[in-house]
């Protein structure tokens, strides 16, 4: 975000210097140039450098890594054919790709039903209740765990899709998000819809879904990043081999006794990929979204 | 068509009342419009009438059917709304048949219905465009198109023109008028505008927090106001409203140097001292007059045709002043204002008009 305010903001800059003595040359003007682009050229480094480290682990043996090789070398094969050895993927990414897709549906479902619903519905309670949840996001995830874990014990759900699934349903930022948006939702739409018959639920399918289209492609973003990256509880419910995760996976080559470097990174990479490709797909939306635009 | 009728209709905000006791009689064809200034109610009346919002105490009849429970759906009415509320996603055809598709009607009939509306309207060539892909005058013709294809009984404008620029919304105006004379439908239309409420109206509801103060045809209102608010909304530019005292038959001016006019229609049935205000339309004013006032002039505007002086006396109050001949005229030159006594109009300190 703050990347589009400077590219605009120095845009406007170089086209005021045009239509002002453009041959002249200002110091300030110049060293404020080389300040902005540096910057920008840094937070570029930053961010960009993690991408070129991980592709060029994928190519080079675990002793060149930790020897920081910081160019491509050969081992590209090798790697990967050690990790399919160590790890049956296909299975591990299903697990994955099956619990995020899932939990991802079902959240955008449950979730911007219950936005919506907080902000259409008057209630005297609503305020209160909505106050009680926002409340609860100050809740560290740690305090949970534990009655969470006793709870899924109980109902004999540890070790299954349902057991991490089913808490991320009901996200409460997601709510909120959806509760915002939906204020920015036109009135008269709804009541238009009305008139022509819809009930509550048919306004939502029918009307709200798809004009807030691109509200649900930055929730689709950011809840799919979630469950796909979740971490903790994963780690605590699923337990036997066959229903781990990618990122479980990373995280138990990443701590063997003798961590293979170049194998965890071609993990990386599978496991970066579908939120890469998620957010290339939905970017245009998501930028929209995100910018709470209705149209 | 069916008229409507609302009987001691009530609505609360919470402890907030903004309709307190509404009785109306909207004949079956009849083209009312509600008028009164911000706030007033005249969005929440209307939407109680389609079923969007519920009431707290009293009876909505549209036809011969007690609607208070009725789905808004259910009801035959049909609303325009001020911003349109087109649905942005479908186009002009499914905008303008997705109420029928809902009532299940079968699809050929649709798209006659939508066809026929279109040739009305003439949307013909527009009917696979978006909204965002329309101008402002199109976005209303087919948020009418899309009541219209309800075939209701009752259709309900709620500030329909107020997003369109001036001429488009003359255009417009007689669009719905010409549309009203075709469809012989009853008219709901809640407007700001003047033009549009003495243009349109069979009958003119003027509102005032929530309470009616007046109904009549446009003429009857402005002719004949019953109280100070009905007689100052009514007419453009407003009615000069000028304070005063009775005294010896006349009235002595607070606001104009002692100067004196005729009681005209009341003379000799207010006793001296009363306190009165006396009202005379712009339009009123003219050289034949009988009755003068000395005034100097102010602002002067020449629209062309006419003339509009703002004219004082060194008081409070300023005369608004038409006329066809006016210009020569210049600010700071003094002259005097001359008009028929029988115009005049008496409200007492309540505002009711006194006669
Ligand atoms: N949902 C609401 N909750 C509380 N008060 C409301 C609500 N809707 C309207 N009001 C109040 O009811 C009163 C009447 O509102 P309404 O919209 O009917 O006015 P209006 O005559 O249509 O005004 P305008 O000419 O500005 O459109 C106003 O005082 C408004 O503040
Ligand atoms: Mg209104």
């Amino acid at each position: 975000m703050t990347g589009v305010g400077f590219a605009k903001e120095t845009g406007t800059l170089a086209a005021a210097g045009q239509y002002r003595r453009p041959a002249r040359f200002q110091p300030l003007r110049f060293l404020k140039g080389v300040f902005v682009y540096g910057l920008l050229s840094l937070a570029a480094f930053v961010s960009i450098f993690p991408f070129y480290w991980m592709l060029v682990g994928t190519t080079n043996s675990a002793v060149d890594i930790v020897r920081g090789k910081a160019n491509f070398g050969d081992h590209f094969w090798i790697n990967v054919t050690n990790l399919f050895a160590q790890v049956d993927i296909p299975r591990v990414l299903f697990n994955s790709f099956f619990i995020s897709i899932l939990a991802t549906v079902l959240t955008l479902v449950i979730s911007s039903a219950a936005g919506y619903a907080f902000e259409v519905f008057r209630s005297r309670f609503r305020e209160r209740i909505f106050a009680a949840l926002l409340l609860m996001l100050s809740i560290p995830f740690a305090a949970l765990m534990v009655p969470l874990f006793v709870m899924m014990a109980g109902v004999g759900l540890i070790n299954t899709y349902t057991a991490v699934i089913a808490p991320a349903i009901a996200n409460i930022f997601i709510i909120f998000y959806f509760r915002q948006a939906t204020k920015a939702f036109p009135s008269e739409l709804r009541d238009a819809a009305r008139i022509d018959g819809l009930k509550e639920w048919q306004i939502f399918l029918r009307v709200y879904f798809p004009v807030m289209q691109s509200t649900y492609a930055a929730a689709t973003i950011i809840v799919f990043m979630l469950n796909w990256n979740n971490y903790l509880w994963p780690l605590i419910v699923l337990q036997t081999n066959d229903m781990k995760t990618m990122v479980l996976v990373i995280s138990s080559l990443a701590s063997a006794y003798v961590p293979d470097y170049g194998v965890v990174m071609v993990a990386t990479v599978i496991t970066t990929l579908p939120t890469l490709v998620i957010f290339f797909i939905l970017q245009r939306l998501f930028v929209q979204g995100m910018l709470g635009s209705v149209k | 068509m069916s008229g409507v009728e609302l009987k001691g209709v009530r609505k609360s905000y919470g402890a907030l009342e903004v309709i307190r006791g509404v009785d109306l009689e909207i004949k079956p064809k009849e083209f009312v419009v509600f008028v009164g200034p911000s706030g007033c109610g005249k969005s929440t009346l209307l939407r109680i009438i389609a079923g969007l919002e519920t009431i707290s105490q009293g009876d909505v009849i549209i036809g011969d059917r007690v609607v208070n429970d009725v789905d808004p759906s259910k009801r035959g009415i049909a609303m325009v709304f001020q911003s349109y509320a087109l649905y942005p996603h479908m186009t002009v055809r499914d905008n303008m048949g997705f109420a029928l598709r809902f009532a299940g009607v079968p699809k050929s009939e649709i798209e006659r219905q939508v066809r026929e509306a279109a040739r009305i309207l003439e949307l013909e060539n527009l009917l696979d465009r978006r909204p965002k892909e329309l101008s402002g005058g199109q976005r209303q013709r087919v948020a009418i198109g899309r009541a219209i294809v309800r075939h209701p009984e009752v259709f309900l404008f709620d500030e329909p023109l107020s997003n369109l620029d001036a001429e488009l919304r003359v255009h417009m105006r007689i669009e719905i008028a010409r549309l009203h004379k075709e469809l012989q439908t009853t008219i709901i239309y809640v407007t700001h505008d003047q033009v549009e409420a003495m243009t349109l109206a069979d009958k003119i509801v003027v509102l005032r927090d929530g309470v009616i103060e007046q109904v009549g045809t446009p003429l009857d209102l402005y002719d004949d106001p019953a109280n100070q608010f009905v007689a100052g909304f009514i007419g453009s530019p407003k009615m000069n409203f000028l304070e005063g005292v009775v005294e010896n038959g006349s009235l002595l001016l607070a606001h104009y140097d002692g100067q004196k006019i005729p009681l005209g229609p009341v003379s000799g049935k207010v006793p001296d001292g009363t306190r009165l205000v006396a009202g005379i339309r712009p339009e009123h004013f003219g050289p034949n007059g009988s009755a003068r006032l000395a005034v100097t002039a102010e602002i002067v505007e020449h629209l062309g045709g006419e003339t509009f002086v703002y004219a004082g006396n060194g008081g409070r109050e300023i005369l608004t002043v038409g006329m066809h001949d006016g210009r020569a005229f210049k600010p700071g030159d003094k002259f005097e204002a001359a008009f028929d006594p029988a115009k005049l109009m008496f409200f007492d300190s309540q505002g009711l008009r006194v006669s």
